[in-house]
């Protein structure tokens, strides 16, 4: 569905050398910090900037052929931008209507419905849940085969992000040939809905992992100075000195589990992967 | 692009109170003073004016990078831009023409000729103004393209002064030529003028479209 293999955006303090790939019917997400190269992503993909090098295909078209047409094809969110704050919801179903050949106009007045998101008002002055429902409905009411979401959940209480995250997951559900790619910095929305992950961090991807392997495979073993120094080294990807010893991240929980069952293993979440990730040391 | 359209005539309607202001105005002039020529510029320049502050909304909250996401290329945003300010410069241009033979015919007056011809020589600079402040605007936005206009409006102000006064020093009066025009040379100038508006307008968009490519979101 979308495959980039070294795509890269130089800025005066930023450079950006990304690759990842989207399967058909897959969830695949982009975590990151803040200002780590996710939206530069996504906007290079979306053509919205040059890109400085590399390849982008997407829907099996090289971004250079990928036309106006195509873009029929594409759902978008984008963290910080959107129709005019200045519409109504009322204002916009003709301006979908004629932008979108296959726009849903019932299902999407049904969703406004089911959302209770008012349709004169203007959306500069919804909150920021019903904003971001919109953003996504508009997304999703056009029968696109690729989602494109940068940062759908930010600044959203529990339950929006978890209507949210329910409303993909009903996208995802009416046809297996859809795919995703969202990205987030909070892990936990991305955890229930992802089928496989990628990290970024300073314009690099650092990690590329399915969610179910991460989350059963991977593990925080904490260690005192001495077991550090007996602990078999070779599935530690990272350790991070702490006051008790030392923090290591491991891809092989289960191996540790069985070869050092003295020492304490807690089930590393994504989070804490990241941290890891990010801060620790590789060895 | 019809999408596009539909979201600028959206958005003007935001602003209908200031154009409803605007058409109080023109009649309110027309029906006390007979300065028709005013009103028809008046109206018709208030209304092309429309299409630079839509595209100030599009880039109000970064909002152009979602619009560039949509089915839509920079092309056709240049194309819908040029369209926008073409309808509705033209239909104010229209709508100031009928309110001042509105007037002239209340008051009995038969000026219908007299306001056509008017009406005809605002045409072209209504489309000269299009043709340089789209470029401004989507090259420099609201703010900075503001200041570049003033400036540039200032410089062609100083130049049409100059010529004048060049072509005087040479014992050349322009102005008493061109008060001196038959009515058959004015119709003939003011085609003229029109055509080298329609050339200019094409120039702009070519120039317009050329500005947008470049522009990342």
């Amino acid at each position: 569905m979308l495959k980039i293999e070294h795509l890269k955006k130089n800025y005066d303090a930023f450079s950006l050398d990304c690759s990842l790939e989207i399967m058909q019917g897959r969830v695949t997400g982009l975590i990151g910090q803040n200002g780590s190269g996710k939206s530069t992503t996504f906007k290079a993909i979306l053509g919205l900037i040059t890109s400085d090098g590399g390849t982008v295909r997407i829907l099996g078209k090289d971004i250079q052929a990928f036309k106006t047409e195509d873009k029929q094809d594409l759902g978008i969110v984008l963290s910080d931008s959107g129709f005019s704050g200045y519409l109504t919801i009322n204002d916009m179903i003709p301006i979908l209507d004629n932008l979108y050949k296959a726009f849903d106009k019932p299902f999407f007045m049904e969703q406004i419905q089911r959302f209770g998101l008012p349709r004169n008002k203007k959306t500069k002055d919804f909150s920021t849940g019903m904003k971001a429902k919109l953003k996504i409905l508009i997304a999703i009411s056009h029968n696109a085969k690729l989602l494109i979401l940068d940062e759908p959940t930010a600044g959203l209480d529990v339950i929006a992000r978890d209507e949210l995250l329910e409303m993909l997951r009903d996208f995802m559900e009416k046809d297996e040939e859809r795919s995703i790619l969202i990205s987030s910095h909070i892990s936990s929305d991305l955890e229930t809905l992802c089928d496989d992950l990628y990290m970024i961090h300073e314009g690099k991807i650092i990690m590329h992992e399915d969610t179910d392997v991460l989350l059963s495979d991977y593990a925080l073993l904490k260690v005192d100075q001495k077991q550090y120094a007996d602990i078999d080294k070779q599935y530690i990807l990272r350790y991070k000195k702490e006051s008790y010893g030392y923090s290591c991240l491991t891809n092989q929980k289960q191996y540790y589990i069985e070869n050092h069952p003295q020492i304490a293993i807690e089930k590393g979440t994504i989070d804490e992967v990241i941290t890891m990730m990010i801060r620790g040391v590789e060895l | 692009m019809k999408g596009l359209l539909i979201k600028d005539f959206k958005l003007m309607k935001a602003q209908k109170h200031f154009y409803l202001l605007i058409v109080a105005i023109a009649v309110g002039m027309a029906v006390f003073t007979e300065v028709s020529s005013f009103i028809i510029g008046y109206m018709a320049f208030i209304g092309s004016l429309f299409t630079l502050s839509t595209i100030s909304y599009d880039e109000f909250d970064n909002g152009n990078a979602f619009i560039f996401s949509l089915p839509i290329n920079r092309k056709c945003y240049v194309k819908e831009k040029y369209g926008f300010g073409l309808i509705v410069g033209g239909s104010s241009w229209l709508l100031g023409t009928i309110i001042v033979l509105g007037a002239g015919l209340t008051r009995d007056h038969n000026l219908i000729l007299d306001t056509l011809m008017t009406a005809l020589m605002v045409l072209p600079a209504m489309l000269m103004i299009l043709a340089f402040m789209l470029p401004f605007q989507l090259k420099f936005g609201g703010e900075k393209s503001r200041i570049g206009i003033m400036g540039a409006l200032g410089l062609m102000f100083i130049i049409g002064v100059l010529i004048v006064k060049i072509a005087k020093s040479f014992s050349f009066d322009l102005v008493s030529m061109l008060n001196n025009l038959s009515t058959m040379s004015i119709g003939m100038l003011n085609m003229g003028a029109i055509v080298i508006a329609v050339v200019a307008l094409l120039l702009s968009y070519k120039i317009s479209v050329s500005i947008m490519n470049k522009k990342e979101f």
